[in-house]
């Protein structure tokens, strides 16, 4: 455990105005809420919304009181207690590196994007100086072999290119237990004591160079910190979708990342990437415990950075914020579909982080996370059932207010009094819900010439609260759907995020979302009929339900993110001067796009092969598979051709050595009539294989 | 042909004389040994050949064939050899800075394991997971089903009652 006191003098009164201002917040809400019933007859349906509200209504006031913080915070010119503006900025430049090891899991991912990510952050490390303080790991736990042996050849290529043979290192996980967080882990385990730091990166992340020395320094100038997270901005969208997520991470991400670090200190959150960890107490106190539940197949934690930030805490480290950190930068889910698949997961991640909420030793702080991230998901189902409950609520008032001849109930229907405190209970949350938003465009004015300008920067601003509006309901029964799934125990598998801006077609749109139209349609005139007036309420939600294939189809659409960037509309800083780490990502020219079966390069291409087997430790023969199953497999994929055999039978044979040479030799030895007629026309094509122009005789 | 070809040598006359060369071999080897197809033949005498080449130009006659072999293509690929000087591609004896050249290419694949623990430690999930445990321990699925059916007829039951009532 770390003795040493990571927080300030002010942390407490920080921490307490949060929580008091929250509280203050959500108890009003209630209190407005309450009293619109005041003279009413309240029915069961109410007493539902009644015990929903607080909840609901308390996730707004959290956000809305880190956005004042982070306001706050921007106007007093940032955080002086902030370890990124401790006293050792003064004497940056005399501080020394130690060993850093920048690990990158990779798992399917687009290959030549992720090696010329690697690239230009290596290039750009290299004009700092201290590149010889940095290695780089891919560590890969690709289950395709085509994007196995691609990896293998765009390491050898990026070693060549940058002449980093020795600096830039390439492992494939035989056994990919625990995703990404066992990846890391393995890292950890295999090589982490040769390493002080680590920065961890997702695939589509990436760093500029000094960024990566700073975070360096700033660890070696504070020994209490144990992970500082940058604010990674989202960055290279092309579809409608990804660049509305990108601008709307500019102008109001920060802002809440800065309330967060201010609020929280050195309680910070991680977030799995783009952030610097202390190797050794990491190994020492963060590998992820099992969960307490009875299914073995459900014990290991999905969403890993939280929990990691947690213990990082219990044992006495300290968890920051970087938000004012540049060039930290990642890639964006590139329509509202991927978007989903994403959050599926992570709502399976949130939703298990219950069981660290009452964890003895867990850091207030870290407790205030995981609840803030269990929320995050469980508000869509309470909403939902808040909707359901005040309407049915709104109809048997309407329906008692009609049947009942008691005057006083009609005048307690039109009471002014009770229909104030509505208007006021509306201003309150539509205040909470949108002044953060305006805070966002305001600080983000001074600087709208890097967004398009004023007029440009107002006009993005609006348009993305409209879609915002009307994407919220169609996110709130999606992610109640995965609430649901997650709890009645459907297994999530963490999935490859697509970051390709290919877009949606409209039968893909009309399918997924078309439930949502037909439902929304019908919902309307039901609601019209039923509650009359009061079904105007309703009109935002079931508008975003209706429209949900169009949004979907419409903003995944490359052409639509084109020709809005034409207009100057939801532009970004990086856009308009992309920095040089940035530059050549998005050109589409791996060869993973260019050809399929690339993994029988490794069998036919003398040049693959042998980067293959320098790279798959030999000496184990077989490595636990049955000699007989692999000799079976050898001759079904001779006869019958490489499409003979499934992703797992290929990886087997590609796992051992010996018999990836002994293929090789086959498959040229063997007179034509012994073999499949696809492998005559592999053999054909292997000199121009796309592996081969692409990364390994590509003139450097 | 197919085969020389992935090697990607600069000069094609050069993979066409190795072509007619190997397959010339392969004939008088059929000759020798018909039980063997004449590709079989010639496969088996180019992989000998480029083998020996490879581990004679690398110094590293006491490894296994597939080693040689790996070793080998990655040093001829690296050096540039292929592209640089293809006629001296099987020649021997090969030139001494060529020789030379092939021998720097020293392909480093993985610092050596420096090998930490990391275990998980016990973490007391506190009083949720005592309720939860006792709750696995007493609940089967079947009983909650029927007890949640009979509770809600009960509630049902009870508010359409009220409801006649009020």
């Amino acid at each position: 455990m770390n003795d040493a006191a990571p927080h300030t003098n002010n942390f407490v009164v920080r921490r307490s105005i949060f929580l008091g201002l929250s509280i203050l917040l959500t108890a009003s809400g209630l209190l407005l809420m309450l009293n619109s019933y005041s003279g009413q007859k309240i029915f069961w349906e109410d007493y539902v919304s009644i015990g929903v509200f607080p909840l609901l209504f308390s996730q707004i006031a959290v956000g809305f009181v880190l956005a004042m913080y982070g306001f706050f915070d921007r106007l007093r010119g940032g955080d002086r207690h902030h370890l990124m503006r401790g006293a050792w900025r003064e004497k940056e430049d005399s501080i020394p590196l130690a060993a850093t090891a920048i690990v990158i899991p990779v798992y399917n991912e687009e290959v030549g994007r992720i090696s010329k990510g690697i690239a230009n952050m290596w290039r750009s490390l290299e004009k700092t100086g201290q590149l010889e303080h940095f290695d780089f790991y891919i560590c890969s736990d690709s289950t395709d072999p085509d994007h196995w042996v691609e990896e293998e050849c765009a390491w050898l290529s990026l070693c060549q290119r940058l002449n980093a043979f020795g600096k830039i290192f390439y492992r494939k996980r035989r056994h990919r237990i625990n995703g990404k967080s066992g990846n890391v882990a393995d890292f950890c385990r295999r090589w982490g004591k040769r390493y002080r730091y680590m920065i961890v990166l997702d695939a589509d992340s990436i760093m500029i160079g000094s960024a990566l020395v700073r975070l360096v320094r700033a660890m070696e100038a504070n020994p209490e910190a144990g992970i500082i997270q940058t604010q990674p901005y989202m960055v290279l969208g092309h579809s409608l979708f990804r660049r509305i997520l990108q601008f709307s991470s500019q102008v109001y991400g920060g802002l809440f990342s800065q309330g967060c670090s201010m609020a929280q200190m050195s309680s910070g959150s991680y977030w799995g990437h783009n952030a610097i960890i202390r190797v050794a107490p990491f190994i020492e106190y963060c590998d992820l415990p099992l969960l307490p539940v009875p299914d073995p197949r459900r014990r290991h934690v999905l969403s890993h950075d939280t929990v990691e930030a947690a213990l990082m805490r219990h044992a006495g480290y300290g968890v920051w914020i970087a938000y004012e950190e540049p060039g930290s930068y990642e890639e964006g889910p590139p329509n509202l579909s991927d978007m989903l698949t994403r959050d599926r997961r992570w709502c399976a991640g949130n939703l298990q982080h219950f069981w660290f909420l009452f964890a003895r030793g867990i850091e207030m702080g870290s407790r205030l996370q995981i609840w803030i991230g269990l929320m995050g998901y469980l508000c869509s189902p309470l909403w939902l059932i808040f909707l359901i409950a005040g309407s049915f609520g709104a109809y048997f008032r309407m329906r008692f207010l009609t049947l009942s001849a008691d005057p006083q109930d009609l005048g307690a229907a039109t009471s002014s009094h009770a229909g104030s405190h509505v208007g006021l209970l509306l201003g309150l949350t539509l205040t909470l819900l949108f002044l953060p938003r305006v805070l966002g465009i305001l600080t983000t004015l001074p600087k709208a010439a890097q967004f398009g300008g004023t007029s440009r920067l107002l006009l993005s601003a609006l348009l993305e609260n409209l879609l915002s509006f009307f994407l919220a309901p169609v996110l709130m029964i999606f992610h109640t759907l995965f609430v649901l799934l997650t709890l009645l125990g459907w297994q999530i598998k963490w999935t490859t995020q697509n970051r390709a801006d290919t877009g949606l077609t409209i039968k893909h749109c009309l399918a997924l979302y078309g439930w949502l139209s037909c439902l929304g349609l019908i919902m309307c005139p039901i609601s019209a009929y039923y509650l009359g007036n009061v079904s105007w309420w309703l009109a935002p939600i079931l508008a975003g339900w209706i429209l949900a294939p169009f949004l979907a189809w419409v903003t995944s659409v490359r052409r639509m993110g084109m020709l809005s960037r034409a207009c100057g509309l939801f532009v970004t800083p990086e856009e308009v001067q992309p920095p040089p780490e940035l530059q050549g990502l998005d050109d589409d020219d791996g060869a993973s796009s260019a050809a399929s079966q690339l993994w029988v390069q490794a069998l036919l291409s003398p040049y693959v092969q042998a980067v293959h087997l320098s790279l798959v430790r030999q000496g184990t023969s077989s490595n636990g598979v049955p000699v007989q199953f692999l000799a079976t497999l050898r001759e079904r994929l001779i006869r019958e051709g490489p499409q003979a055999l499934n992703t797992k039978e290929k990886s087997r044979l590609l796992w051992d050595g010996e018999t990836v040479f002994w293929l090789h030799q086959e498959l040229w030895s063997r007179p034509a009539a012994q073999l499949h007629p696809s492998w005559i026309k592999l053999q054909a094509g292997c000199a121009g294989s796309p592996l081969l122009s692409h990364y390994l005789t590509t003139e450097n | 042909m197919n085969f020389l070809n992935t090697f990607e040598l600069s000069d094609h006359a050069q993979v066409s004389e190795l072509a007619l060369n190997l397959l010339h071999q392969a004939r008088e080897l059929h000759r020798k040994d018909p039980s063997r197809e004449p590709v079989t033949h010639a496969m088996a005498n180019a992989q000998k050949r480029l083998g020996d080449w490879l581990a004679a130009s690398l110094g590293e006659e006491h490894r296994s064939p597939s080693r040689i072999m790996a070793t080998g293509y990655i040093a001829l690929l690296l050096s540039q050899v292929h592209r640089t000087a293809p006629a001296s591609v099987l020649a021997s004896p090969l030139p001494e800075e060529l020789r030379q050249a092939l021998r720097e290419t020293l392909l480093v694949t993985g610092p050596d394991f420096n090998i930490s623990s990391m275990t998980p430690r016990h973490l007391d999930y506190g009083p949720m997971l005592q309720i939860a445990r006792q709750t696995w321990h007493r609940w089967d699925a079947k009983e909650l089903v029927i007890a949640l059916l009979f509770w809600a007829g009960v509630y049902s039951a009870f508010y359409w009652w009220l409801s006649q009532r009020l």
